[in-house]
């Protein structure tokens, strides 16, 4: 048998592995997400006034068309404040639209849970549904607001459905693809303990189906708001896509601007306001990258084994 | 104490040529303050029989039952991997699998959380523990429905080495203490013979070949002697039977 020798004292016996030093704070400041999300606006108003004065430069162009982002931000402030030659102001413009969506988007939750889960319990259901399913996917928006408003008119009922239709197929693939996903081997556990059926839907089958009705939720109100905004816009007399098109028959571009900054930031605060916590409220089983991982306890089950103690030098010996 | 039948069980999976036989026509009875360990070669049918038992698949032919003194028996079960509800903390882990949640419930559950040395960690979900901890979990809900009979399929084999000791260790004071059967299927023979007094030797194919009564007094340890030898033996019967061993 071959010996190993040990190392002399002084030899490298290999390359020397040196610890990884923290960058300065002023580096790891300048490399940081804060920053980086920071400088993102200050970047776009730049890039903003660069682009006008470079578009009123290059094409014979009545500037007075071209919006600076003061102008729309005074546009903003003035909505804001019920200050608007709009019909309606702004709260009852989104107010209006808000309905429609809230009652399109429920819609399209229940129904396409409802269809999703028949589609991903059965095959017959899914062989049912499935040339739908992806012909709606596959469907324009427009299609849809055009379509709904030579049918519906200028009522409420076109842009609920146009949100409704706009969601649903979105809504039913995921779902269909959570029930396929949903683990067996849990429901395997539950067959095992004679876990009555009612509690394995509710305790086994819903949480597992938690991401995938997130992610539609998302794709529902997303998608459905596009659709709401576009038929409101071709075939609307109030809403917000309406007092979009308004703003543009009027040449006013700030105020096309201004009303879509209103859409993302409506956007950003449903997103970090109402479904940010209530994902994290939902998923907060979910192991953190960051936890430290749990190793003391395995520790004093060695301890309790008897077989090994832990000096206060944290070397393990044998008893 | 529960008592089981196996009376002329086959498995088979697949049709025509693809035909595999999972268990071939296995006769048996078990029961009493036994812990029966079945060994055998990866393939032999040692799971399938388990899942069998606890109604997880059900036999191509033949006829399982599972009783305490006539009456059906409530059987827990003890996975490879953990299988916990990893929304669920480990005390809502525990009352999944029981009747109730009754305040007499809850303090059952916490006891046997506290028997795997895991009493303070009831409020932690699936994912903030290790792996050992989370077998831990599952042992605990085993116990905690207080089943007549045990199974418990490789509970131990994704562990490290050191980890699965320690719970062996609990495992035979907890059988020691309740008293119950557990049916217990390993591919590690030196863990059959350290826990069990009674070893099924499963061939390919899923047939019964041995039936290995292990007479040697508890606790044991592999490092015995004693333990040595019967483990030889064991494996003696792997070569009569021609069995890949492991």
């Amino acid at each position: 048998m071959t010996a190993i020798p040990a190392p002399t004292p002084g030899s490298s016996s290999g390359t020397a592995v040196q610890p990884n030093r923290p960058a300065p704070a002023a580096i790891r400041f300048l490399k940081s997400p804060k920053l980086a999300r920071t400088l993102f606006l200050p970047a776009v108003l730049v890039f903003w006034l660069i682009s006008n004065r470079l578009i009123e430069n290059a094409w014979d162009f009545d500037s007075t068309v071209l919006a600076t982002p003061m102008e729309v931000w005074d546009f903003m402030i003035a909505e804001l404040a019920g200050d608007t030659v709009a019909p309606k102001n702004l709260y009852e413009t989104f107010g209006i639209s808000l309905r429609r969506l809230g009652i399109g988007f429920a819609i399209s939750m229940i129904l396409g849970t409802a269809i999703g889960l028949g589609m991903g319990l059965s095959k017959a259901i899914n062989a049912f549904f499935h040339d739908w399913v992806m012909g709606l996917l596959a469907m324009p928006a427009l299609a849809w607001a055009l379509f709904l408003s030579l049918i519906f008119g200028f009522d409420d009922t076109g842009p609920i459905l146009a949100v409704t239709l706009a969601g649903i197929p979105f809504v039913i693939v995921n779902v269909r693809e959570g029930v396929r996903d949903t683990p067996t081997e849990l429901f395997d556990m539950s067959t095992a303990f004679d876990v009555p059926l009612v509690k394995r839907i509710r305790h086994v089958l819903l949480p597992s189906l938690y991401p995938f009705l997130f992610a539609s939720a998302r794709y529902a109100l997303s998608i459905g708001w596009k659709g709401l905004v576009i038929i409101e816009l071709f075939g609307g007399q109030d809403g917000a896509g309406w007092t979009v098109k308004f703003w543009y028959d009027a040449h006013r571009l700030h105020g096309v601007i201004g009303y879509s900054m209103f859409f993302v930031i409506f956007a950003l605060i449903l997103e970090n306001a109402v479904l940010e916590p209530i994902s994290r409220r939902v998923f907060r089983w979910r192991p953190s990258h960051d936890a430290p991982e749990i190793i003391e306890e395995e520790m004093s089950a060695l301890d309790h084994a008897g077989h090994y103690q832990q000096p206060d030098d944290k070397v393990l010996v044998r008893n | 104490m529960a008592e089981i039948k196996i009376k002329d069980l086959h498995k088979e999976f697949g049709v025509g040529a693809d035909k595999v036989v999972a268990l071939e026509n296995v006769n048996l009875e078990l029961g009493g303050h036994v812990f029966i360990s079945i060994v055998g070669p990866s393939g032999c049918g040692k799971s399938t029989l388990l899942n069998i038992l606890s109604g997880i698949e059900t036999p191509t032919s033949g006829s399982v039952t599972i009783t305490e003194h006539g009456d059906r028996a409530a059987p827990g079960y003890v996975f490879q991997a953990a299988r916990l509800l990893p929304w669920r903390t480990v005390m809502d882990n525990l009352l999944f699998v029981q009747k109730d949640k009754s305040e007499e419930t809850r303090a059952r559950c916490q006891h046997y959380l506290e028997m795997v040395q895991l009493g303070d960690k009831g409020h932690k979900f699936p994912g903030e523990l290790s792996g050992g901890m989370q077998q831990r979990v599952g042992i605990a809900r085993a116990f905690s429905i207080e089943p007549d009979v045990l199974f418990m399929d490789e509970p131990f084999s994704h562990l490290d080495a050191i980890t699965a000791r320690s719970l062996r260790r609990e495992l035979h004071e907890m059988w020691a203490e309740t008293r119950k059967t557990i049916v217990f299927v390993t591919h590690d023979v030196g863990e059959a013979v350290e826990l069990s007094n009674r070893i099924l030797v499963f061939a390919q194919g899923g047939r019964l070949e041995d039936d290995i009564p292990i007479e040697l007094e508890f606790p044991r340890d592999s490092a015995d002697e004693q333990v040595a030898i019967a483990k030889a033996a064991v494996l003696r019967k792997f070569e009569e039977f021609d069995l890949v061993a492991t």
